[in-house]
């Protein structure tokens, strides 16, 4: 049992967040909303960390990783509430499509040429694709009405289901950050608001919540690789925790925001926005929770002390 | 204890729900359903205004300014009639039941004769000064100040979250009168025209994409000498007198819209299989029952008429209808799984579930958050020892 990453994994992630806290602060989150939502150059820059290539294997012209990698850069993506269709194309399509053996798109996907938008039945519409626009509740996604209709692969479910997790957890991190160094500076009562109980227990709440929801989702991704049998209930355990860690953290940096977490004009709606919408995407609360019901109460998923890292 | 309406109650509850369908199914119909508060404001003030001509505006209030000296069971049954025949929230609610009650219970003859008659109308629109950037939760440090300058009150600083204000006529604003004071004490409560060149509104874009409140900026902007509320140094006093008035009747009316929007619930989840799914069932069943332990609360609170007491049911009324409102908003979206993500129209116009879930965000914020709530029950009501504080 060992939930340590490698070196190598913590220098990619690091270096992935320092590049985004570099580049993709929530003045370019501002920018984007006024003006269209997409910019080239944020997409370029990802093309040339070989993010799009994370998973593509390196004879196809990408880095040959896997989804626990993937997952981590994922939370990443969330902590900055980027928007680009980095992760739907790069860490759900790319191993659906190596899984299935359709390797032609993988280099141009490689690239950066190729967004590859895969729709579920359980997700008609997706983001970055061509079809019937819809309004997202996230400002930021460029939600469309798919035209045929999703595949009903359990895997692609997995796989879209895994890494909005691993993006909720980093919006949870990163709104629990903005929260606390909101109450660090914000006085009421003559001191910083973050030193009344009523409010640091409620951010240390989020704390928890979000330290218990990280090693679910490593987990899942772990599952997924290796593509154990009972991988899909890690992934709606995954799914589930950390959605109400998101939510609850949501809920309680726009309570600590005061009346300015009501606003359009604190940065913080992006990333409530952002996990609202990628906590119902992939099977909602309710249809992960039924997937871990059944696998526990019907039976499937083997459980006693021998199982429980199985 | 006596529970129910009587036979005439019910009579006058059958001339509402007449008066007010026969309006929104005519003259009015095109303002029937709205539920965002900036939607449609001339034709809302002209709504005021009929209100005011059919002696509907105020019903509370006394004859003599306009009311109908209308019995609590009555106003009851007023707003719950008004929120059942889909009419549009007042935008005039700031006067009829924050300004008004205040002048009547605080002002001058001469005030009343100047102000009520034109709230009572429709024909002045109220908006209220009280937040500052600095002065949220803490509202005892207002900053703005006000001195009198030859017969007029002069008022520099900033006001923040002023509902309504950019269509509002009046504004009545707690000022720091006394240099050098703190807290509550040298505070006075002024009403002010808000057009003239001294004072300047900016609004502020709210989650979902509306813009109902303002900041309010004051640069040696004017008002007669004649326009306090109250003494000099009363307006603490006076701006607390207030809040107590915003506890009031309307809650039974905004209760009504609950339950519209509990209802809005409910046919989802039977439409869409989520009332399938136990935990929603559940989730149905408890905000069932908070909405009648609200509308119990609010009954009992409104039946105390000692309002020298401390009462627990106004003092814990609150936070249990703001966080009651906040966990309906969740239970929508989780209702709506997915579909909850998309809105209905483009360019940010919500469908009322989800715009539900934005906007009860702020229940548990504004009018004094859970947190100062929770404070107030424990010191005021439980009178445990005050919380540390810092220097002021």
């Amino acid at each position: 049992m060992d939930f340590r990453f490698s070196d190598d994994q913590l220098t990619l992630t690091e270096s992935v967040r320092d590049y985004l806290a570099g580049t993709h602060g929530p003045e370019v989150l501002r920018r984007l909303d006024e003006q269209g939502n997409r910019d080239p150059a944020i997409w370029q820059g990802l093309v040339e960390m070989g993010l799009t290539g994370l998973l593509v294997p390196e004879e196809h012209g990408g880095l040959g990783l896997g989804l626990v990698e993937a997952a981590l850069i994922a939370a990443e993506c969330g902590r900055a509430c980027l928007a680009e269709p980095l992760v739907d194309t790069a860490f759900v399509a790319v191993p659906w499509l190596v899984r299935r053996g359709e390797l032609g798109d993988l280099a141009a996907i490689a690239a950066g040429e190729r967004l590859v938008p895969l729709p579920h039945v359980l997700n008609p519409w997706v983001a970055d694709g061509s079809g019937q626009p819809l309004q997202s509740v996230d400002p930021l996604r460029n939600l469309v009405m798919f035209p045929a209709a999703g595949s009903s692969d359990p895997y692609l479910l997995d796989l879209g289901a895994l890494m909005s997790s691993a993006q909720l957890v980093g919006l949870a991190d990163a709104m629990l950050h903005q929260a606390v160094e909101y109450a660090k500076i914000r006085t009421q009562f003559g001191q910083p608001v973050g030193a009344f109980q009523a409010l640091k227990h409620q951010l240390a709440s989020c704390a928890v919540a979000i330290e218990f929801a990280k090693p679910a989702v490593w987990r899942a991704a772990q599952a997924l690789q290796d593509g154990g049998e009972s991988a899909s209930v890690h992934v709606s355990h995954a799914k589930v925790t950390a959605g109400d860690a998101a939510l609850l953290t949501a809920e309680t940096a726009i309570q600590v925001h005061g009346a300015m977490g009501y606003t359009y004009e604190v940065d913080l709606h992006f990333w409530m926005k952002r996990s609202w919408a990628l906590n119902g995407a992939w099977g909602d609360r309710a249809w992960h929770l039924k997937r871990i019901d059944q696998a526990v109460i019907g039976g499937a998923l083997p459980i006693g002390p021998e199982h429980t890292f199985a | 204890m006596k529970l129910g309406f009587s036979p005439a109650d019910e009579l006058f509850r059958q001339e509402c729900a007449d008066w007010l369908n026969g309006q929104m199914a005519g003259e009015f119909r095109d303002i029937k359903g709205i539920t965002k508060l900036t939607a449609s404001p001339e034709r809302r003030k002209e709504w005021e205004q009929q209100l005011a001509a059919y002696k509907w505006s105020c019903i509370g209030w006394p004859e003599e300014w306009g009311g109908r000296n209308a019995t609590l069971a009555q106003q009851v049954i007023f707003a719950e009639e008004y929120a059942r025949a889909g009419v549009p929230g007042r935008v005039n609610h700031i006067g009829i039941e924050l300004a008004g009650p205040t002048i009547l219970a605080f002002g001058t003859d001469e005030q009343k004769r100047r102000f009520l008659p034109d709230i009572a109308a429709g024909k002045t629109i109220f908006c209220q000064g009280f937040s500052e950037p600095g002065a949220g939760s803490d509202l005892a440090s207002v900053r703005t100040k006000g001195r009198l300058e030859s017969g007029e009150w002069v008022v520099n600083g900033q006001k923040i979250w002023t509902s309504l204000a950019h269509i509002s006529d009046w504004i009545f604003v707690v000022t720091r009168t006394e240099e050098g004071s703190k807290g509550p004490k040298g505070l006075t409560f002024l009403m002010m025209p808000i057009d003239q060149p001294g004072i300047e509104i900016r609004g502020i874009k709210q989650i979902n994409g509306d813009a109902e409140f303002n900041e309010t900026f004051f640069t040696d902007a004017r008002c007669p000498a004649d326009s306090m509320i109250g003494g000099v140094g009363d307006g603490w006093k006076i701006a607390m007198g207030l809040l107590a008035f915003e506890r009031g009747v309307s809650t039974l009316g905004q209760q009504m819209a609950f339950r519209n929007e509990l209802d809005e619930i409910i046919a989802a989840a039977k439409a869409n299989g989520a009332a399938g799914n136990p935990l929603i069932r559940q989730r149905i069943a408890q905000a069932e029952i908070g909405l009648r332990l609200m509308r119990y609360g609010a009954l009992r609170m409104l039946s105390n008429t000692d309002h020298s007491k401390i009462d627990g049911a106004a003092l814990t009324y609150k936070i249990q209808w703001a966080t009651w409102r906040r966990s309906l908003g969740e239970l929508a979206m989780d209702v709506l799984g997915q579909q909850g993500e998309v809105a209905d129209g483009s360019d940010y116009e919500w469908d009322t579930l989800p715009n539900l879930f934005l906007y009860s965000r702020a229940d548990t914020i504004y009018g004094g958050t859970n947190q100062i709530q929770r404070n107030l029950i424990a010191e005021r009501g439980l009178g445990m020892p005050r919380e540390r504080r810092g220097d002021v």
